[in-house]
């Protein structure tokens, strides 16, 4: 069952891939149709980088407030990288589409401003990782700060789009609740998100086993010289 | 309920009181604080050069600088009233003689402190080296309270994280940075208003809910960061 998951996930990824390309149709409205394909691989990736974000603090506080178990501290620490590098998939492909679409790679749109700074705050979280060396501080001190983090990131969501101005293609879902986009779009960019949601858990599982072998690793390493 | 409020209370006085008097003996975050503070501001105007920026210029940049520098004396010298417990190895015994609440409002009082007589002391030079006149004094004395207290309040938190970690002068501005951002941009936004002369729009309220939230939050989270 276990080695049987992966292998659906890919030919779901596949499906998906053949589904973006050839099966939804180019987008109207655009000054390139064919360039709205991003969407499905830039939508998905932006939400990766949300929810490994949201998931970070959660196991912090399961970390702090239920009995420090270094398992939710080593769970916390991969959601943020698996974050970042999402994040930065999502920041690179919206920036080529900006291009495409609009001429400039970068122009402090909202959505662009607060995932550079969200990032920011994670790649801050993975900087203060690194400079305490005793594992047990490092998990208390760092799950406070992925909870700073939580608390304090909503502000920008009010603050920056009051002082940038937004080209941004409307949301998914727009503050209507309305979703509009073409029926074989949704299904591929739906389709897409629950493949990248999978991957992200996929991927997480994988790298918080490797970390805890290889903290195993050293462990018994440290013990024997 | 009345004598543990109390108890409570005299424990963070007698942590602002000790801050202060160890403060005076050396004048080490005074000094570094408003020397860092007043060389930056002399760096920056004289590089705006005699002239300084036109009017309509000035509104839209100046108040960003004025926070920067402001931003920048606080990660100079507020770090120190943590990371000094740690090094001196104070820390342990003030482990034991304070409440986590109480030590914490203690050093929030005296960075609090610190920073508004840094603000006091740069904001009046800053206006006159720039030539600026503020449409609406009260609004400017309002945002620099509630800017200066957010400001105290984040640091002092991001302070006693980095005070148990290596690295902590570049760390503190690493860490500290993304977390007042927020603050920052409404500060300069209630800034440009205040010498505007404009009404304090919707950031006012909003600074005032970031500073009660990070206040809520610390208080929360320090008992986990001073406790191992």
């Amino acid at each position: 069952m276990k080695t049987f998951l992966p292998w659906l996930l890919w030919l779901w990824m596949c499906a998906v891939l053949v589904g973006a390309f050839l099966y939804a149709p180019p987008a109207a409205g655009f000054a390139e149709g064919e360039s709205s394909r991003i969407l499905f691989f830039h939508v998905p990736m932006a939400w990766v980088s949300l929810l490994a974000f949201v998931a970070a603090a959660v196991w912090s506080v399961r970390y702090l407030y239920r009995g420090r178990d270094p398992r939710h501290d080593r769970a916390a620490a991969v959601a943020v990288q698996l974050g970042l590098i999402f994040g930065v998939l999502a920041t690179v492909t919206g920036a080529i589409w900006a291009n495409v679409e609009w001429g400039t790679w970068w122009n402090w749109d909202p959505r662009q401003t607060s995932i550079l700074l969200s990032m920011l705050f994670y790649a801050a979280y993975l900087a203060l990782r690194s400079a305490i060396e005793d594992p047990q501080t490092r998990g208390r001190l760092s799950a406070v700060y992925a909870l700073l983090g939580l608390v304090v990131t909503p502000f920008l969501f009010f603050i920056v789009p009051r002082i940038t101005f937004s080209l941004h293609p409307d949301p998914v879902v727009n503050t209507q609740g309305k979703i509009e986009m073409e029926s074989r779009m949704q299904q591929v960019l739906y389709a897409s998100t629950i493949g990248f949601t999978a991957l992200f858990f996929w991927v997480h599982n994988l790298q918080c086993r490797l970390q805890a072998l290889i903290e195993r690793q050293s462990e018994a390493g440290g013990s024997r010289s | 309920m009345w004598p543990q409020a109390s108890a409570w209370a005299t424990e963070a006085a007698a942590v602002f009181a000790k801050d202060w008097r160890s403060e005076l003996r050396t004048r080490y975050a005074l000094n570094t604080l408003a020397l860092f503070a007043f060389t930056t501001l002399v760096v920056v105007s004289v590089s705006l050069g005699p002239l300084g920026v036109s009017e309509s210029q000035g509104t839209a940049v100046l108040p960003v600088l004025l926070w920067l520098i402001l931003l920048f004396a606080a990660a100079a010298g507020l770090p120190r009233s943590f990371v000094h417990e740690e090094e001196t190895q104070t820390a342990i015994a003030l482990r034991l003689a304070a409440t986590p609440s109480a030590l914490f409002c203690g050093k929030l009082a005296y960075c609090l402190t610190l920073v508004i007589a840094l603000e006091a002391l740069i904001t009046p030079v800053f206006l006159a080296m720039m030539n600026l006149s503020v449409g609406a004094p009260l609004l400017l004395v309002l945002v620099l309270a509630a800017g200066g207290y957010g400001l105290a309040a984040g640091s002092t938190l991001v302070a006693a994280i980095i005070a148990q970690a290596r690295g902590k002068g570049t760390l503190f501005s690493v860490l500290a940075f993304p977390v007042l951002l927020p603050l920052l941009l409404l500060a300069v936004e209630l800034t440009r208003q205040a010498i505007g002369g404009d009404p304090a729009g919707v950031a006012l309220t909003q600074l005032i809910l970031y500073d009660a939230t990070i206040t809520v939050a610390a208080l929360m989270l320090f008992p986990a960061v001073w406790n191992p």
